[in-house]
């Protein structure tokens, strides 16, 4: 579905992405790792369009998107979610809905799509006629998940979800992209500084440090276990957990503890 | 007979009104998504002047040549816009390129105002109509018949700009692009073509105001000057940006030129304008419609 080999992005004369070779396969949950600073959202950015790549190749299902412009990616069915939700402020909750299917190929199923982010997001529902700007952190992260959901997209690019939000508001996130994904067989590329549970839900992991790729988690077939461990150490995140960040609770070890659910024959 | 006579300069000053409104939502239109403040609007607002001046000539009633100088400066706008100022939009510094938008337009400006100059004589022309001089009388008011015929198309077409702003998937698109560019190019969305759409549309509005304007307002090179800065007082009182607003802004104006005739003589006309701006941007400064947010 997505394969970028080689990519480096230059800001300025200064690395931010360096040689990054990832692969997202078809019906695949991977998720982007690593401490701040480290390319991550530079990298999604790369794979959207808003970014332009220096050196290397993306490619999108067999296409180079190279040349392709943000817009031009986007009609092609990558939908990204970016970080800090970016949803549209002056307009209202339904008309942030409905642009979110405004390629082609989506509106025509705009309807059929706004009945399914609507019973995903009830609150959704309620605040349909507000201005998105009005609403609270949570509420305009679901939209703006919403708003990802509504075109239909091939591949969805996820940029920090659970930024900023409480815990309670987090699971519910998290708990929704799994159903999403499990659902629809969604392609997800996910980054996020929770890696506990990002790592709990997805099939793979990279690690991403500097601009480079340090640890790809996956790959190796039966060694999914110990790939995960070694990225949560690799991240120094290891013990973060969505309920209280960056500090171990007793409900997150014995998550933890269950090591990569992937080995354990989901896959 | 007091209140008849106020009634009388709010009815002008609202029929004016009409017009500077139709303009300042062209100016804030193009604010709103491109961020980018164009003087080049008066020179339009006077090109489109001229246009309904020779349909005029050709034998087009002047209210129909206002509406039909719509496409052309729609295409126009589009053209500048590809041409010249998406090479200073769109990425890279946001000071140099804020530098870069405001010589350019002020350029095109001069450039605007002297070729007219050169090539069509300063000499001032009028477009003469049958209604100019007519009035319908509503109890003791006047109404003139060419500012009532303005005002109404006016009216109409800032109503037409508002339903395409809301109820198509365009003109949400084009609130989507000013709001965030960024995330509306993750939507699908062409930032740049929408840019265009926006001062192709920002100057078709301005001119067809500038042909109406000309039914009853004498059409000469150097006229956008004095209508440039009242276009600005209305988008800054409504609320950088704001639409809704700068057609309030632009009523507002009318009104408070046509009350300050009541204490003022007719050159100072534009001294009530500056003190109600002056008294808004102190009371409130980010305008009468005006958000934290910016708006469409």
């Amino acid at each position: 579905m997505l394969s970028i080999t080689g990519l480096g992005v230059t800001y300025g004369g200064l690395h931010a992405l360096t040689g990054v070779t990832l692969e997202v396969g078809a019906g695949e949950f991977v998720t982007l790792v690593g401490p701040n600073g480290a390319g991550k959202t530079t990298l999604l950015k790369a794979i959207s369009g808003t970014v332009a790549a220096s050196e290397g190749r993306v490619a999108y299902q067999g296409r180079d998107v190279a040349r392709l412009r943000a817009s031009e990616r986007a009609a092609l069915g990558i939908a990204h979610v970016p970080e800090g939700r970016r949803v549209f402020p002056t307009l209202t909750v339904r008309e942030n809905l409905e642009l979110g299917s405004y390629r082609r190929a989506a509106r025509r199923r705009r309807t059929e799509s706004l009945a399914t982010v609507l019973e995903l997001f009830p609150i959704l529902r309620e605040r349909e006629r507000q201005l998105a700007g009005s609403l609270s952190g949570g509420e305009q992260q679901m939209l703006a998940l919403g708003r990802g959901l509504m075109a239909q997209p091939e591949l969805l690019l996820l940029d920090e979800p659970s930024q900023g939000l409480g815990p309670r508001i987090v699971e519910q996130i998290f708990e929704t992209i799994d159903r999403i994904r499990r659902e629809r067989r969604l392609t997800i590329l996910l980054v996020e500084q929770r890696v506990v549970e990002a790592l709990e839900l997805c099939d793979r992991g990279y690690v991403l440090e500097t601009g480079r790729v340090v640890l790809d988690g996956g790959r190796e077939g039966s060694t999914f276990t110990s790939s995960a461990s070694r990225i949560r150490e690799a991240s120094r995140c290891g013990r973060a957990c969505w309920r209280a960040s960056h500090r171990p609770c007793r409900d997150c070890s014995a998550r933890s503890s269950g090591g990569w659910p992937i080995a354990s024959g989901a896959r | 007979m007091v209140v008849a006579e106020l009634a009388q300069y709010v009815a002008t000053g609202l029929l004016v009104g009409g017009v500077y409104a139709l303009m300042s939502i062209g100016l804030a239109l193009i604010f709103g998504v491109m961020r980018v403040v164009n003087f080049a609007q008066g020179d339009f607002m006077m090109l489109g002047m001229y246009l309904t001046y020779f349909y005029a000539l050709a034998g087009v009633d002047p209210l129909l040549g206002a509406l039909l100088t719509i496409p052309p400066f729609f295409v126009l706008g589009w053209i500048v816009h590809r041409g010249l100022l998406a090479r200073v939009t769109g990425g890279g510094d946001p000071q140099r390129q804020m530098d870069a938008q405001l010589i350019l337009t002020l350029g095109l400006s001069l450039v605007i105002t002297n070729a007219t100059t050169m090539i069509l004589t300063p000499t001032p022309r009028g477009i003469r109509t049958a209604y100019a001089t007519q009035a319908f009388t509503v109890g003791p008011i006047l109404l003139n018949e060419a500012r009532s015929y303005a005002f109404a198309m006016a009216l109409v077409l800032a109503a037409a700009l508002w339903l395409f702003l809301t109820r198509t998937d365009a003109g949400r698109a084009l609130r989507a692009a000013a709001d965030d560019p960024e995330a509306a190019s993750y939507q699908g969305i062409d930032v740049r073509a929408m840019h265009g759409l926006a001062f192709g549309a920002g100057i078709a509005l301005v001119a067809a105001a500038g042909g109406l304007l000309a039914t009853y307002y004498p059409i000469e090179p150097s006229v956008a000057v004095n209508f440039i800065v009242l276009m600005f007082v209305a988008v800054v009182l409504g609320g950088l940006g704001s639409i809704p607003g700068a057609f309030v802004g632009g009523l507002v104006i009318g009104l408070v030129q046509s009350l300050t005739l009541l204490a003022l003589p007719f050159q100072l006309q534009n001294t009530g304008v500056f003190i109600v701006f002056l008294l808004v941007l102190y009371l409130r400064p980010q305008g009468l419609f005006g958000r934290r947010a910016r708006t469409v």
